[in-house]
């Protein structure tokens, strides 16, 4: 016969379940055995209930009243000593091994143990200890009624309508509960919606990385495209520096014999010529000046721009020498060489207007520019510039571009609006190129890199008021008429204030 | 910046000059330095401040700019180097190889406090070799 393996929620116990099954196995065999030797009787009834004819004949012989018997009343029966009828009765009459197993198949006839509270235990007849069985049908001298007390069809053993039942190919069903078949689903599965999400989530991402994919490969190759380009550019601006070298050296080379032939050159040639090797020094001194390497790529970035830039450079020539436009006017203006008398040229009396934030720079500053025998005045910030500046004119506006409240630059700008005459020098730690435009397209003039020497400063001031009388001496010219006469002139206000400013003699010779 | 910081604490040929002024007035260049002084000890603090509280970037840009005119203005190089480094970081940019992807202001944050500790430890290196030439404490 099939075994059966019956779980409640999924669970088997196979301990719990095991031993029943094994009885009732012995208990169909007992009752076959039985049937075999009792053949006389009822054949479909003995194999019925052969263990309740067996309870009944036990007891209607009354061999063992001490142990079990009826009670009086006839309608029930008592097991008096359990430990006798384990040992004594279970082994000649039944298969059972323990008195439990023997209640068990009772309980599956359907008889029941009669309940007692413990104060009516203390009272029974038969003993606090005795245990008593009914069944509606099992009485004395009733043996007909035995035929309709039949084993309960095993509710244990059917499954329940929730169960599942999986038969393996011996035959065996295993149940497994619905509910708990359904939960362990779905924990292992997710919703539609979410499940939706992600994918979607995933098939962006993928999307995403493609093109990021794609947009690297491309910035890959321009970057590497402009890192050629950037090589060909360095290239060609060392070919330039070379070339650039040997037309140096030529010129200091005619210079010198130009010299030779007694031809007086002007000052600031003059000074190549006596020292022709410093020239080439100076030249190059972008590249060996371990003094910062902001000097190098300023000259890399800007030997062939325009833009009047001067560093701390160590000598003047070294300043005028790379610029064609100061070139050009000291041509024009010192051909004679009479007026040319290095740091003369300055007047003294410059009224200087000093905007800066920084005390160090102020106290060092001011100290140059008195040593150069200017007066100076310092505001510390943008704002008090264009105040000051509307009120009072000055010779030469030294600005500083980062400070509180009003940047040099835009105050520059502002002060433009009404001041289109007095040169604005720009003085700054930031040397990049776009901030340098930036400065000259606000109406700066020119750019004093920081930090710089003594000698940077006076360039500086000699580019911008060399052969000019301070207007603190021209009493005689309204200051009105002085503006009118510069503005139709253009934004470079160099040339027509040295025209002005010149003096007969010179202004004759041009 | 590509530049590395310069191997000289002080630039001679800028404090020198400085230095020259003094034949006029000769207590000029020291003092000068007092008010330097004064003021990178200030700057520090504010730059130390402004890490610890409102952590603004671009206070701390022009605070590096602040303190690196002035270093420059006197020839203190390296201190002027660190400072620009701070300035720098402050606008977001740094020297190494993530130059070009920005990164959140705490990472600027903390490499401005690591560049302030740098700038501690120059100042310190420059009041020695200013002590060395002046004989005087500052």
């Amino acid at each position: 016969m099939d075994s059966q393996f019956v779980g409640d929620r999924g669970s088997l116990d196979l301990n719990e379940i095991l031993p029943s099954v094994k009885e009732e196995t012995e208990n169909i065999q007992n009752e076959k055995r039985l049937s075999n030797a009792q053949a006389d009787k009822s054949a479909s009834a003995k194999q019925q209930n052969e263990f309740v004819r067996k309870i009944y004949s036990i007891l209607e012989g009354g061999e063992y009243p001490e142990i079990v018997t009826w009670t009086e009343a006839g309608d029930s029966f008592v097991v008096v000593d359990t430990g006798k009828f384990t040992s004594q009765i279970l082994p000649n009459h039944f298969k059972h091994s323990n008195f439990a197993s023997f209640v068990r198949q009772l309980n599956k006839y359907d008889f029941h143990k009669v309940k007692r509270t413990q104060e009516e235990r203390k009272v029974w007849q038969y003993g606090e200890l005795s245990w008593e069985f009914k069944h509606p049908l099992f009485k004395r001298g009733q043996e007909e009624n035995l035929d309709n007390i039949k084993r309960k069809i095993g509710t244990q053993k059917k499954p329940t309508d929730r169960s599942l039942v999986l038969k393996n190919t011996e035959g065996q069903e295993y149940v497994l509960d619905t509910e708990a078949s359904m939960n362990l689903l779905k924990k292992k599965t997710v919703s539609i919606d979410a499940f939706n999400k992600v994918k979607k989530k995933v098939d962006f991402l993928t999307r995403d990385l493609e093109d990021n994919n794609k947009r690297y490969s491309q910035l890959n190759g321009e970057f590497e495209k402009l890192n050629n380009k950037y090589y060909t550019v360095l290239e060609s601006l060392l070919t330039f520096k070379t070339a650039n070298d040997t037309l140096v050296n030529k010129f200091n080379t005619l210079c010198t014999s130009i010299a030779d032939q007694g031809i007086k050159l002007p000052d600031m040639i003059q000074f190549s010529v006596n020292s022709p090797q410093r020239e080439l020094e100076l030249t190059t001194s972008g590249i060996s000046n371990p003094q910062s390497v902001h000097n190098e790529i300023n000259l890399g970035e800007n030997s062939d721009d325009p833009l009047p830039i001067h560093k701390a450079n160590k000598t003047p020539s070294i300043s005028d020498l790379p610029n064609p436009i100061l070139e050009n006017d000291e041509n024009i203006n010192t051909i004679d060489g009479d007026l040319a008398q290095g740091d003369t040229i300055l007047k003294k009396g410059f009224n200087v207007l000093l905007v800066e934030d920084d005390e160090v720079s102020i106290q060092l500053c001011s100290k140059f520019l008195i040593k150069y025998g200017c007066t100076v005045q310092v505001v510390t910030d943008g704002l008090a510039a264009i105040s000051t500046l509307e009120k009072y004119r000055f010779d030469l506006v030294l600005m500083d571009i980062v400070m509180p409240n009003l940047d040099g630059a835009t105050a520059t700008s502002i002060i433009r609006n009404f001041d289109n005459e007095t040169p604005i020098i720009a003085m700054t730690g930031s040397i990049e190129h776009q901030d340098l435009i930036t400065y000259l397209q606000h109406g700066m003039n020119d750019i004093l890199a920081k930090p710089f020497t003594r000698r940077d400063l006076y360039s500086m001031l000699t580019r911008y008021l060399k052969n000019r009388v301070p207007l603190s001496q021209q009493v005689n010219i309204p200051a009105d008429v002085v503006h009118k006469q510069l503005k139709p002139g253009s934004s470079n206000l160099e040339s027509p204030l040295i025209l002005d400013d010149m003096p007969p003699l010179k202004k004759s010779k041009i | 910046m590509i530049s590395n910081i310069p191997t000289e604490v002080i630039d001679w040929s800028i404090l020198n000059e400085i230095i020259s002024m003094d034949e006029d007035d000769p207590e000029f260049s020291k003092m000068l330095i007092r008010q330097y002084i004064e003021q990178v000890t200030t700057t520090f603090n504010d730059i130390g401040n402004e890490l610890d509280t409102t952590k603004d970037l671009n206070k701390l840009n022009s605070l590096g700019h602040f303190l690196k005119g002035s270093s420059a203005t006197l020839g203190l190089q390296r201190i002027a180097w660190v400072c620009e480094r701070i300035q720098n970081l402050g606008k977001k940019r740094s020297a190494g190889l993530d130059e070009g992807t920005v990164k959140d202001d705490q990472y600027y944050l903390d490499l401005i406090r690591e560049a302030l500790k740098e700038a501690k430890v120059e100042f310190i290196l420059a009041k020695k070799e200013l002590h060395d030439y002046y004989k005087t404490d500052f």
